[in-house]
């Protein structure tokens, strides 16, 4: 459903990540790890699109058109919620993943800030930002 | 008040007020040990409440839920084993801790003292009035960690501390194994409720017949032997007897190691009148009763002797309980029950006394003493009575449950027949001839024969009433037992049997009953016992020689090298796993991805490249996507960190276009506002942070570094590919209800916002916390600098 070339991009996104935060520089790991939390967004994200898939906002017109979506169980007659009907189309790209995402946007913006001040940190103490030159430094 | 609120109240009330004694101590000062002293006898009148219906054979019993999701409640079980077990601990509980009014000098730690000694009684108390098994555990293991804090109580001495986490190491992984034992009988049964299964016999019959029943027996009895100090596990009590006296008096005769055998008795039913439990139970009793009894020898530390004279004890309980054959299930059944009470009276008189004697003469070796009937006669006597007891000499409670130990070995070696008729009987006498040596010794060692003052202080004395009053009770107790057993008998041993053997049971129990096989073979061990403690010294001396001799031939010694090369062995491997950089973690986790990821993908999808591929995109999303690899191809390329820094925001912006054209406006929005903060943040930072360092990329770590990161990437790919050509999902997709319900439920028309500040909404709760705490960290980080400066 999804185009070819968005995938492609998202490996390389992948590709590039990991490369970087195998570097033996601090601050280029920080880089690394941010364009690899990027990438995963947009993975997330392109799971819940499709073709023709309409933004998860609900204008006026779709208002009072029951789908006959069953959503809770009835064990006894062997019903597992959620069941969707036959016919059913799917109007809009997936929320739930949307929702997720920015949550994982906005928590990645704060893991980064975090670790780009214990970069700042650990420069002050030791005076580079050499990872294998910090180890050796610290004994 | 009904008696399972009794019960509760009997195991809770230890703990509550220990939680309180601090408080009182403050009161109190140094008699706090009568406060202790006063909750264990609370104990004991709540337990002995519910005697009178326990002997009329109506149980207590009854629950709270506790976590009704797993089956497990909060569930206590009052039959007369329990009942037995419930007053032996509250009823020693009271005179260990009125003897600790004077035994603990005023100096010590009284409270965290009195604190442990109330918490291990209220664990002891909770296990064995548990029904629930996984309860069972808890209140076993945490008999295991106050007895390791109450062993180690003088933590100054390594002695001390080495003997507490001996105890510890081999109690609490024994724990372990009878953990897994109860969750085998689980899944046999499908009930974690003891009661239950002791009420239903046909489940008892599905376990007997079941092919996990040997599985969960050994694990059963492994952590059993464990806190019993059986077979190759005995080796933690002797260095136990490191604890203050009245410790040992009273978790390491009376209740703690017991606490296997209650264990025993109370799978008792489910397991027994089978081979195997005859084999592992009797076996094991019968080789510990006599391995133990003749290491008694060469001890000559007077609480040394008395713990392996506990061990051998335990190990004739062990074997009576394994008596069994499919007809008669429970030969030894009373005779163990029985055996089980006498012990405990005679044995915790034996260890005050010790403690009076240690505490008189300021040693604990035998050697050392001599004579010491003329400064203490008192002393002497309650001594003599207590170690005549465990000698089997009548009339004392010691003879009778000795008595019923030949005639049930007698019985069992009968309906066995061929050479184990005559063998098991030898064994028990065997057994019976070491007890009655290593008793002698204790009181000729200490009160008999000469005094050799050169060892000991000048003037010695009787001790104060305190520490004599709780010994003499229970030598008082022991005689009484002996001499009118049928008291005894009726009202507690009568329903212990009943609780393991599920039915009525009727002794008859006297001093004489006429010239019995049995007493023949008692008349045996007192004739051999005399023989053997003539050559008492020799044999102690032979064993001390192969000591030195053979070393190595000790489970002590196998214990001292497995525990002392832990350290070693731990940080050679330490060594090799986490060497230190964290590349190797990054690489080592990348192979893992690789490994978990590539693997299943493989065998899920058909085909690596599905067929139709769709390249069929509109321009502008293909110059968008190709400027993206681009600006992240910078990132890797760019030297400097500006650049570097400037290159990943172009990424981060490129990004929130997509999200445009993925249907997701909310998360471009938000992505631009991050991606500013984002990069306003880096510049600061870098600004801060001249860069120095330039990494030179050797050939080699570039193609390992490249082979991995593209082996990432393929992966990534494959799985994505695959991913979006529609591998079925097993279950629907929630999202409809949110694409349903987030009108009518929330009136919300964006659904996205819907889910974050309303489905969700402690979610986001917790996102803002995770911000906080980032703000918090970064704020501390750059505050220690200017702190320390």
């Amino acid at each position: 459903m999804n185009n070819t070339l968005l995938s492609v991009c998202i490996a390389l996104l992948f590709a590039i990540g990991t490369f970087m935060i195998l570097r033996r520089d601090m601050i280029k790991v920080v880089i690394g790890i941010t364009v690899l939390s990027h990438a995963t967004n947009l993975l997330i994200v392109s799971t819940g699109a499709f073709l023709g898939g309409r933004a998860p906002i609900i204008t006026s017109d779709d208002a009072g058109s029951p789908s006959g979506i069953i959503f809770t169980d009835d064990l006894a007659s062997g019903i597992l919620a959620p069941v969707i009907p036959e016919g059913t189309e799917m109007v809009f790209v997936d929320p739930l993943v949307q929702a997720l995402t920015l949550t994982a946007i906005v928590i990645s913006l704060a893991i980064t800030a975090f670790l780009l001040i214990l970069c700042y940190r650990i420069y002050q103490e030791h005076g580079t930002t050499d990872v294998s030159e910090i180890r050796r430094l610290k004994g | 008040m009904d008696l399972f609120t009794a019960i509760t109240l009997a195991v809770f009330l230890p703990f509550i007020m220990a939680g309180i004694l601090p408080a009182a101590e403050k009161v109190l000062k140094n008699r706090i040990g009568w406060y202790a002293t006063a909750t264990a006898f609370l104990s004991l009148l709540l337990v002995a409440l519910a005697v009178p219906s326990v002997v009329n054979g109506e149980n207590v019993q009854g629950s709270v839920a506790w976590l009704p999701s797993l089956g497990i409640e909060m569930s206590f079980y009052g039959d007369g084993l329990s009942i037995m077990f419930g007053l032996i601990v509250s009823g020693i509980g009271i005179l260990i801790m009125a003897y600790s009014n004077e035994y603990m000098s005023k100096r010590e730690d009284l409270s965290r003292y009195y604190r442990q000694l109330l918490m291990f009684m209220g664990s002891m108390l909770g296990m064995v009035f548990s029904s629930n098994i996984i309860q069972l555990f808890i209140f076993w293991e945490l008999t295991s960690i106050t007895s390791f804090m109450l062993i180690g109580y003088w933590r100054n001495r390594p002695m001390s501390v080495y003997g507490a986490t001996k105890s510890l190491l081999i109690t609490a992984s024994g724990g372990i194994f009878m953990l897994a034992g109860f969750l085998v009988l689980n899944i046999i049964t499908g009930t974690f409720d003891i009661a239950t299964v002791l009420q239903n016999e046909s489940m008892i019959e599905t376990i007997k017949g079941h092919e996990f029943f040997l599985f969960a027996l050994v694990l059963i009895l492994i952590g059993a032997a464990a806190k019993s100090a059986q077979g190759p596990f005995y080796i933690w009590l002797p260095n136990a007897m490191e604890a203050p006296t009245p410790v040992s008096a009273f978790l390491h005769s009376a209740t703690m190691v017991k606490a296997g055998i209650y264990l025993v008795a109370r799978i008792h039913p489910i397991f027994s009148g089978t081979d195997a439990w005859f084999i592992l139970v009797s076996g094991l009793g019968i080789i510990t009763m006599l391995a133990a009894g003749f290491l008694a020898f060469r001890q000559t530390d007077i609480k040394g002797i008395l713990a392996y004279s506990t061990i051998s004890q335990l190990a004739y309980m062990m074997a009576m309980y394994g008596y069994t054959t499919y007809q008669y299930p429970g030969i030894g059944v009373a005779a163990a029950t029985f055996h089980l009470l006498n012990h405990a009276t005679f044995k915790a008189c034996l260890f005050l006394v010790a403690g009076i004697v240690a505490h008189e003469t300021a040693t604990r070796d035998i050697t050392k003493m001599g004579g010491l009937r003329k400064d203490m006669p008192v002393t002497f006597i309650i001594g003599s009575i207590a170690a005549l007891a465990m000698a089997g000499v009548p009339p004392l409670n010691g003879f009778l449950s000795k008595e019923m130990f030949y005639e049930s070995s007698l019985e069992m070696g009968h309906l066995l027949g061929g050479p184990l008729e005559y063998l098991i009987p030898a064994a028990a006498v065997l057994g019976g001839v070491f007890t009655f040596a290593y008793s002698i010794r204790f009181i000729d060692g200490i009160f008999l024969g000469k005094r050799r003052s050169e060892h000991l202080p000048k003037h010695m004395h009787e001790p104060s009433l305190i520490m004599l009053v709780p010994p003499a009770f229970l030598a008082v107790l022991v005689i009484l037992i002996g001499l009118f057993p049928s008291v005894a008998v009726h009202y507690i041993i009568e329903p212990a049997a009943a609780g393991i053997l599920l039915q009525e049971v009727h002794l008859h129990v006297s001093l004489w009953h006429g010239f019995t096989t049995a007493l023949m073979m008692t008349i045996i061990t007192f004739i051999a016992g005399i023989a053997l403690y003539t050559k008492y010294d020799t044999i102690a001396a032979w064993q001390d020689r192969m000591n030195a001799r053979y070393p190595w031939f000790s489970i002590n010694y196998a214990y001292d090298r497995i525990v002392n090369g832990a350290p070693g062995k731990s940080a050679a491997f330490a060594a090799v796993m986490q060497p230190g950089p964290v590349k190797p973690y990054l690489v080592a986790l990348l192979l893992l991805f690789l490994v978990l990821g590539a693997i299943p993908a493989m065998l899920v999808a058909t085909t690596l490249v599905p067929a139709d591929l769709n390249f069929n995109v509109p321009p502008y999303e293909g110059i968008l996507l190709g400027l993206i690899v681009l600006a992240a191809l910078g990132t890797a390329i760019l030297r400097k960190y500006l650049h570097a820094v400037i290159a990943v925001s172009a990424v981060g912006y490129l990004i929130s276009l997509v999200f445009i054209y993925l249907q997701a406006p909310d998360l471009a929005m938000t992505q631009i506002l991050v991606e500013t903060l984002f990069t306003i943040i880096f510049l600061l930072v870098i600004l801060k942070i001249p860069q120095t360092f330039r990494e030179n990329l050797t050939r080699s770590v570039l193609a390992r570094d490249l082979l991995i990161s593209s082996a990432v990437g393929i992966t990534v790919l494959v799985l994505l590919l695959n991913a979006t050509q529609g591998i079925a999902s097993p279950f629907e997709s929630i999202s409809y209800y949110f694409i349903e319900n987030s009108v009518p439920l929330a009136r919300g028309h964006n659904m996205v916002n819907v889910i974050l500040v309303d489905f969700r909404g402690y979610d986001t709760l917790g996102e803002i916390v995770v911000l906080c705490l980032a703000g918090l960290g970064v704020y501390n980080l750059i505050k220690s600098r200017s702190d320390s400066k």
